[in-house]
């Protein structure tokens, strides 16, 4: 790798000292590589003038990459240091164990999210950090939202690309631009399920483009892809939907909704506009209150909006006649992923006997399946729970206290009426037919 | 009365202190707006209140015969109950207080009665005729030794002695019977056989007051001369009573907990219940399990974050209580993992809890509950995932009312707790529901776990039967009556 080859002379050259590894905590595979060879000069510097070095790192967020960097030095520097490392060693103990924080039901999901966007590699693109930074920050925060940012992101890149010489856009891009850049998104937040999606149809694209056309032509094409994927799969698959949904809402109706779908909103702003009468019990939760958005949102629009928090949904749903929902992605078992407290939405408009109707575009669509809201899911960094002058501001402190603060939730497939598409109104069971026949076309 | 201790709400140990010292009127006056102002507010505070107030009318009250109490004790209670419907233990403890003192006076009589003669029967027959359980009021057995040692006939009650005397306040109790129809037939099952030897004689079930003083006329004079005074103590003593059963009724539900947990569970509760967490805390000591807290936003979540990251206990249930300083540590002290959640995370999480602990706020006497809003979805979510659901409750929240409608006990809180008024546009354009309580129907719960023992929802009414009269179920709703 190029990069690499060109960052390690450079770090020898600086010589920096110990102190300065300590200040980056979070490292990219090619910082970790740049600071084990600045260690390495540290210690050989240290080891002529015979004092054994004690890194006293924080121990803390880089346990994970401390460990790869030790038995990496393992391997390549053989026994000659391993004397010198002694000490390190010993210390290691010595600091009080940190408290894992994290829930142990949910530990395989909880990853230290990025939140600044200091130490950014520097190949990747200035619209991806202020991406990342919008992600970490719930600017873009919906699966469609995030979607349509990533794939505008994509034609910036594509239109900022310049093929280095003896390669060609086909072999070279996916590789080195776009991994890269996933790669840098998802360390702010997990990819949403649409958004895997997109991409692995981009990447199809990619791997189409003819080798004999010249690289603008490529870019062009690709570019022009994109924008074509984002009319047909977003724009007028929402035109579709608010369409369908707006023939289901009848006057006097009372609709439930749980936190903020863009379609949802749309839908009922669009039913409002052909002068349907109908009131909306926007229900809403903690900690990112989406659900005050889209209340206001609607409220300003001229609709009559009741809303509550989570814990008064037994006392409005039985004045609803439907439930609205959106949703973060649809399982290949009927299964539907969606915000936190989606599920107990529809198990009490189900015990309500009340219609639960999720708004869907078939992006959302994926062949993976749930059966519980843990094994898949994403974890958001728990201080998103503390309230600002609450009492939980000090909850590290306290030992064997654990906050979470998962974002999703899987709703059983039985609690779903219906789920309108773009291609139609379907049943759960319908959930693998419809991704098979729009998001794998190969396979048919 | 008990030690107080620096209250973290000052407003009832404020106003138990100032009892004693304040005439008996404007102490009632002073509660009435501590609950209308919610200044005293949950179950407990508020039981402890009522009793303590009860306690001061009865001593201060000057009466000559126990029609006169009855009355003025269904006065006082009538005005609490007005000032804070919701509330319902305040109605209970009146209840208990009233029906305490009925099976004072029907011992007092019954004493009286019987004083030519040695009919110790008839006395003992009446003093067990309504024995509760003995948490109930073990004061009643106290006074069956006195009455027995006194009267020096022994243990040999069943033996037909000469009824002849007993029998006459019988038999005019037998009239008065009947307006009380609704009495459990256990009640009357130990009478029919106390009284078997003279068929005739009635279950002197429940008297009502009125016939009393008739029944007594004759001895009236010597009655209150003599007998007042002692009434007067007993009742006193009575309510005292039911004073420490409120402070220990959190203990001895602890007490049990090491039966329903074991190691390495998974318990989800929600809100900040004192019960919940002493209850989690005793079983601690012996096992290691993993607390999961739905933080009850936003009525109660502070108390609920303070109660998960303080050694003190906080909560505004907990500090403002009287007894029990002891009572020191979170539940992380005790080295129990404690995962605070949000309400909204429930679904998610069920399927991997293993048991659902419901703090409450009353409960009715069908077997349903009152508790702080989001219990009705917890209870839910844990049915649909066949999750046990235990509510943990004093007897004294059990309340005899079974509203024909439940959304009359639902109390609404403050809007500006979920949309603050700095949201002035939002404010204007919306209508925001908080509710504070949740109805959860009896079929969403599993046990009930009381200082009484665990029963099963559908046992309860029995418990309602062994605590409260029938003719004072509806005291405060004389067209009820």
């Amino acid at each position: 790798m190029p990069s690499t080859d060109q960052a390690a002379p450079a770090a020898k050259a600086e010589t920096p000292t110990p102190s300065q590894q300590l200040e980056a905590p979070k490292l990219s595979g090619a910082e970790l590589k740049k600071q084990k060879q600045a260690e390495k000069a540290a210690r050989r510097a240290q080891a002529v003038q015979g004092k054994p070095v004690t890194p006293s790192g924080p121990p803390t967020p880089v346990q994970k990459g401390e460990q790869k960097q030790q038995k990496r030095r393992g391997s390549t520097s053989g026994s000659r240091e391993l004397p010198v490392r002694q000490p390190e060693s010993n210390a290691a103990p010595k600091a009080p164990p940190v408290e894992d924080k994290t829930v142990e039901f949910f530990r395989h999901l909880s990853k230290p999210h990025k939140k600044t966007i200091t130490g950014t590699p520097k190949d990747i693109h200035p619209a991806a950090q202020i991406l990342g930074m919008q992600f970490c920050n719930y600017a873009i925060c919906g699966s469609t939202a995030r979607l349509l940012a990533t794939l505008e992101l994509f034609k910036e890149l594509v239109q900022s690309y310049t093929v280095p010489p003896r390669t060609t856009l086909k072999l070279h891009f996916t590789t080195h631009v776009l991994n890269p850049h996933i790669g840098y998104l998802i360390s702010f937040r997990p990819l949403s399920i649409s958004m895997g999606n997109a991409i692995s149809w981009f990447k199809r694209e990619i791997s189409k483009v003819s080798i004999d056309i010249s690289d603008s032509e490529a870019k062009k094409m690709l570019c022009d892809a994109i924008d074509m994927y984002i009319r047909e799969r977003v724009t007028f698959a929402d035109q579709a939907i608010a369409a369908t949904t707006t023939e289901k809402i009848r006057d006097g109706d009372v609709i439930l909704t749980y936190a903020k779908s863009s379609i949802v909103q749309r839908s009922l702003l669009q039913a409002h506009e052909e002068g349907k009468k109908f009131r909306v019990i926007a229900v809403d939760s903690r900690p990112l209150h989406e659900g005050k958005n889209l209340a206001e949102t609607l409220a300003n629009a001229g609709i009559e909006v009741k809303y509550c928090l989570i814990n008064g949904l037994s006392h409005n749903i039985q004045d609803a006649t439907k439930v609205l929902l959106g949703a973060h992605a649809m399982m290949s078992n009927g299964r539907l992923l969606s915000r936190i407290g989606t599920a107990l939405v529809a198990m009490e408009a189900n015990d309500a006997e009340k219609p639960v109707i999720v708004l869907c575009e078939t992006v959302k669509f994926t062949d993976r399946v749930a059966l519980d809201s843990i094994v898949l899911n994403e974890i958001a960094p728990a201080d998103e729970l503390v309230i600002p002058g609450g009492a939980l501001e000090g909850w590290r402190d306290v030992k064997k206290l654990q906050l979470c603060n998962p974002m999703y939730d899987v709703t059983p497939a039985e609690y779903i009426q219906m789920i309108v598409t773009e291609s139609g109104c379907v049943p759960p069971t319908s959930v693998p037919v419809l991704h098979r026949l729009v998001n794998e076309p190969e396979i048919q | 009365m008990p030690s107080l201790q620096a209250g973290y709400a000052p407003n009832l140990s404020f106003y138990l202190k100032s009892l004693k010292a304040q005439p008996v009127e404007s102490s009632i006056e002073n509660l009435i707006s501590l609950l209308k102002r919610r200044q005293i507010t949950n179950s407990r505070p508020c039981a402890v209140a009522t009793a303590h107030l009860l306690l001061q009318v009865v001593a201060k009250f000057r009466w000559t015969n126990i029609d006169k109490l009855i009355k003025r004790i269904q006065d006082v209670g009538r005005r609490l109950i007005e000032a804070q419907p919701r509330e319902m233990v305040v109605g209970n403890i009146v209840r208990r207080v009233l029906g305490m003192v009925r099976d004072e006076a029907k011992e007092d009589r019954n004493e009286d009665a019987s004083d030519s003669a040695s009919n110790s029967q008839s006395d003992r027959g009446a003093s067990h005729s309504g024995g509760p359980p003995p948490t109930f009021s073990p004061l009643r057995f106290s006074t069956t030794d006195d009455s027995d040692s006194t009267e020096a006939t022994g243990d040999d009650v069943f033996e037909g002695q000469s009824h002849g005397a007993s029998r006459p306040p019988l038999i005019t109790s037998h009239t008065s019977y009947a307006p009380a129809g609704g009495l459990p037939p256990q009640k009357s099952m130990f009478q029919l056989l106390s009284a078997n030897p003279s068929p005739a004689s009635t279950p002197p079930g429940a008297q009502s007051p009125q016939n009393t003083s008739n029944l007594n006329a004759t001895s009236l004079a010597h009655r209150i001369t003599t007998s007042t005074k002692d009434l007067k103590a007993e009742v006193i003593e009575g309510i005292e009573e039911i004073v420490d059963e409120l402070d220990q009724a959190d203990d001895r539900i602890a007490a049990q907990s090491l039966e329903y947990i074991h190691s390495n569970e998974v318990i989800l509760t929600h809100s900040s219940s004192k019960s919940v967490q002493k209850f989690l805390l005793e079983a601690a000591k012996k096992r290691k399990f993993t607390v999961i807290i739905a933080e009850s936003y936003p009525n109660d979540h502070e108390a609920t974050h303070k109660s998960v990251t303080r050694s003190i206990s906080t909560d505004a249930e907990g500090a403002d209580e009287l007894s029990t300083p002891k009572f020191s540590k979170s539940l992380s002290d005790a080295g129990i993992t404690v995962i605070l959640m949000t309400d909204a995370t429930i679904f998610a999480i069920m399927s991997r809890v293993n048991k659902v602990i419901l703090a409450t706020h009353a409960v009715i006497a069908n077997g349903g509950l009152i508790a702080a809003a989001g219990a009705r979805i917890i209870a839910k979510a844990a049915r649909v995932h066949r999750t046990p659901v235990i509510v943990v409750s004093g007897v004294y929240k059990l309340s005899p009312q079974y509203p024909f409608e439940f959304e009359s006990l639902i109390e609404y809180g403050d809007p500006g707790n979920i949309v603050r008024y700095q949201d002035g546009a939002l404010v204007e354009n919306l209508e925001v529901d908080n509710p504070v309580y949740d109805y959860v129907p009896p079929d969403l719960v599993d046990l009930y776990i009381t200082n009484i023992g665990a029963h099963a929802p559908s046992y309860l009414y029995r418990i309602v039967a062994d605590h409260y009269k029938t003719e004072d179920i509806n005291f405060d709703k004389p067209e009820l009556q």
